[in-house]
């Protein structure tokens, strides 16, 4: 079935196919050593050596900006290594782009799906690979092959002809997994593939991997899920900070011993004294529950930091999203200073004294064409300041910059050529000119270097101190650990448990990742 | 004291990065080749007839400027000039007082104007297919108010609006040069200007920011009608009929003249002065090729040559300004 060879790029590849056939001990199918890769100001990977061997299900475990993801991409010909060396069957091989990657047998099966939805189940199994007879698609064959197919990993149910658009997520993997056993991969990637999915579609991914696996191909699965991993894993590699800090088999370890491995570093002092005095209650979530959450409720209070901490897609962001107006309420109640506010939209919640700093500044945050100075002023021109903002709005812009000590020639720079930590200065500016009772932080030092972070830092750290309410939503567990007054941990759309600012982090952990209450 | 060329060097200096040098390099090279194949190229009459004829394409440009500017568009512009201009000539023809006649073309324009903005905000289809949508439309409606005929018979004030002159400027010119200082005005100094620069910059931080995007992209929709009907009315006032057939091509002229002018396609990026040298650019290319005796079959050829050109130079500018962005590191999961 899936011994098919597919038309190959001549070269190097028709020598490591060619050396897959002739090798006589079982070598590992894809290996790196002393891997490094550097992004400006961040060593993504750093050392690392990985070994997949045939027949193994090896799972990748490690917080967010572990360096699985990278290694990943590696791999898949999105990034070059900048050091060491990647070897297939045994060969050393550099990979150049995502074709070269799937050409010399690796195959992976994303987050975000890369599926053609307007298109049928066989249509996307053999997309590129078409059979067909003087440009004419050879509807049955495909048919009968996309089955073959999907019989072989258990998913015979999905007919051929049917549009991927109506399949379920599980489903839809399924057709992924079909192309790339199609293609001849030999080893398929499954990056957090079942983040999305509920335990009963989860169960027949993990089928699909252990019949991959029965043919002697290597799966390698990226997850959160610890007890994910208990279940399907052969062998377990933990990634801390772009190294690899132990690779065993996964009798080795227990749920609590990869937590602590995952963990196990210092939080540095470049987070300020928390010996703040909370006071009033600013904000109170009663039992909000959105599309995406279920049943939160907490309080916030002036001159606090409370941190919502979780895997991404745990429903922290739309918790923010639900203060901020942008996720309907299908019931609960939103109170700012004891009125109920229930937002309809942002204007509604910014006029009510709420600020949101969100995500992805680059896409969300700022209008990179525009002045430092009119990015600046966005929210408060014509809001907080209807009359004379142009001028006033001039000065403001200088304040801040002074204040916030953005470094940047003037006002009148495009914001687009500041660095990352100084156009999140100006995003947070322009809540404060908006005088905010309630501050969302969102990933706020995502993609920002570390001396501007600490800066970050003690900027939340002193507004807290000027009596603002602040939420931060971060999955950089030393952050909300350094800077929280109380950590909410959110599992699923619903908060698991409340910890205290001095927990440590593998509690938080604990709570995010383990099905099992243990607070 | 520098001498008068350092400084007009210093100018140019600073000038070198103005997005605008280019297009205002266009005009004046299209100015001096056609003074040199027509003498009767470069003649105060002449240079009145030209802004004369671009006074509707100014008018309408700069509102249609802001659309663009905000990332939206508007294909619906001739067709809502023709079916205002009829509307206003119908009713007078008919005895109906002339300012009342006017008012109602202005109400059509704001409905038609109001209708790409239903489509656009309300019902999110995209701007392209929603004014393609109303160009049919309004076409449809001029036909229907007069099938086939040029309004004529109007009474004689009909024509106070668009013809005579004041302080040496053609009627319609004048109107043009107030619609240019009050979108100027509106873009660069008002609330309203910034939030069509941050929502066609970035509509998503614009949005979050708490720029109430659906009611400032109902504005320039429904403004960019009522523009049109403006120009209408001084048009037809200028032409003295009312003619279902007038603004077939116009739209595309009013997009030539505003991409000419470095609005980019993508948004966030336009000025009013670009559009009027754009819509210069647009009159002075007609009218020179009339001049010099090319056939008006060439015109088209040169305006979609010139239109073609236009989005390159403004791919081109937008490369260099994506270069500019500073790359990020991604942050593995």
């Amino acid at each position: 079935m899936a011994d098919r060879t597919v038309p190959r790029i001549a070269g190097e590849q028709g020598a490591v196919a060619s050396a897959r056939e002739t090798s006589p001990k079982p070598g590992p199918l894809l290996s790196a050593t002393k891997l490094e890769k550097l992004f400006p100001g961040v060593t993504a990977l750093q050392g690392v050596d990985v070994e997949v061997f045939p027949g193994e299900i090896q799972c990748w475990i490690g917080e967010n900006g572990a360096g699985k993801s990278t290694l990943i991409k590696v791999f898949a010909g999105y990034y070059q290594k900048d050091s060491g060396t990647t070897s297939v069957n045994g060969l050393e091989v550099d990979i150049e782009d995502p074709i070269h990657s799937l050409s010399l047998g690796m195959s992976f099966i994303l987050q975000e799906l890369s599926v053609v939805p307007g298109l049928t189940v066989m249509d996307n199994i053999l997309l590129g690979h078409e059979v067909s007879l003087a440009g004419n698609v050879l509807r049955s064959r495909q048919a009968s092959r996309a089955k073959i197919l999907l019989e072989s990993i258990g998913f015979g149910s999905i007919s051929p002809r049917e549009l991927v658009a109506s399949l379920s997520v599980a489903e839809q993997q399924a057709v992924m997994v079909a192309r790339a056993l199609h293609l001849d991969a030999n080893v398929i990637f499954f990056d957090e593939t079942t983040a999305s999915l509920g335990a009963e579609e989860a169960q027949k991914i993990f089928k699909v991997m252990e019949k991959i696996k029965g043919e002697g191909k290597a799966v390698v699965f990226v997850t959160h899920r610890l007890d994910e991993v208990m279940r399907v894993a052969d062998r377990v590699t933990v990634f801390k900070d772009g190294e690899i800090v132990e690779s065993g088999l996964v009798s080795e370890f227990s749920m609590e011993s990869m937590v602590t491995k995952m963990v196990g570093r210092e939080i540095s002092n470049v987070f300020p004294e928390k010996d703040r005095e909370p006071s009033d209650v600013v904000l109170e979530l009663v039992s909000v529950t959105t599309q995406n959450v279920q049943n939160v409720s907490f309080t916030l209070r002036r001159g606090e930091v409370v941190a919502l901490a979780g895997l991404v897609g745990s429903g922290r962001t739309e918790v923010l999203e639900s203060i901020f107006g942008l996720e309907k309420l299908s019931s609960g109640e939103i109170r700012l200073k004891g009125q109920r506010l229930n937002p309809a939209n942002p204007v509604a919640a910014i006029n009510a004294g709420i600020g949101l700093v969100p995500e992805d500044r680059r896409s969300q945050g700022i209008v990179a064409l525009r002045s430092v100075e009119e990015n600046l002023t966005l929210s408060w021109a014509g809001r907080t300041e209807k009359k004379g903002w142009r001028k006033k709005g001039v000065g403001l812009a200088k304040d801040f910059i002074d204040k916030m000590a953005i470094r940047t020639p003037s006002q009148k720079q495009l914001i687009g050529l500041l660095s990352g930590g100084n156009q999140q200065k100006v995003v947070v500016s322009r809540w404060l000119a908006t005088n905010p009772k309630v501050l969302l932080l969102d990933e706020p030092t995502r993609g920002i270097d570390v001396g501007a972070k600490s800066e970050m830092y003690r900027l939340i750290d002193s507004l807290a101190r000027g009596g603002l309410a602040i939420l931060l939503v971060s999955s950089e567990m030393t952050e909300v650990l350094g800077l929280a007054d109380r950590i909410l941990v959110m599992r699923r759309g619903q908060i698991a448990g409340e910890l205290d600012g001095s927990t440590s982090e593998e509690e938080v952990l604990k709570l995010a990742m383990l099905e099992k209450e243990t607070t | 004291m520098s001498s008068i060329w350092e400084r007009v060097a210093g100018f140019l200096v600073r000038q070198r990065n103005n997005p605008a040098i280019a297009t205002i390099s266009i005009l004046l090279a299209l100015i001096v080749v056609f003074s040199s194949l027509s003498d009767r190229f470069l003649t105060i009459e002449n240079f009145q007839n030209v802004s004369r004829s671009v006074s509707a394409i100014v008018i309408v440009g700069c509102a249609v400027t802001l659309v663009m500017v905000a990332r939206g568009l508007d294909l619906s512009v001739g067709s809502v000039l023709a079916a205002t201009a009829v509307t206003a000539a119908f009713l007078a023809a008919n005895g109906v007082n002339l300012w009342l006649s006017y008012l109602a073309a202005l109400g059509l324009g704001l409905a038609l104007g109001a209708l790409n903005a239903i489509f656009v905000v309300g019902l999110k289809v995209t701007p392209i297919i929603s004014t393609l949508g109303t160009m049919n439309i309004a076409r449809g409606i001029a036909y229907l108010i007069t099938p086939s005929a040029i309004l004529v018979g109007l009474p004689s004030e009909w024509a106070l609006l668009g013809t005579g002159s004041y302080f040496g400027m053609p009627s319609p010119t004048l109107f043009a040069v107030a619609f240019v200082i009050f979108f100027s005005w509106i873009l660069n100094r008002t609330v309203l200007g910034r939030h069509v620069y941050a929502i066609g910059g970035n509509e998503e931080a614009a949005r979050l920011a708490g720029v109430n995007v659906n009611r400032t992209l109902f504005l320039l929709y429904t403004t960019t009608g009522f523009s049109v009907a403006i120009a209408a009315i001084v048009l037809s006032s200028r032409l003295g009929s009312g003619d279902p057939n007038i603004g077939i091509g116009f739209e595309f002229d009013v997009i030539v003249a505003v991409i000419l002018g470095g609005t980019s396609l993508a948004g966030g990026v336009g000025r009013i002065s670009g559009t009027v040298i754009g819509a210069l650019i647009v009159g002075f290319l007609s009218n020179g090729l009339n001049l010099v005796g090319v056939e008006p079959f060439w015109q088209y050829i040169a305006k979609g040559s010139a239109l073609v050109v236009a989005v390159v130079l403004d791919r081109f500018a937008g490369r260099e300004g994506r270069s500019k962005k500073t790359k990020e590191a991604p942050k593995g999961k």
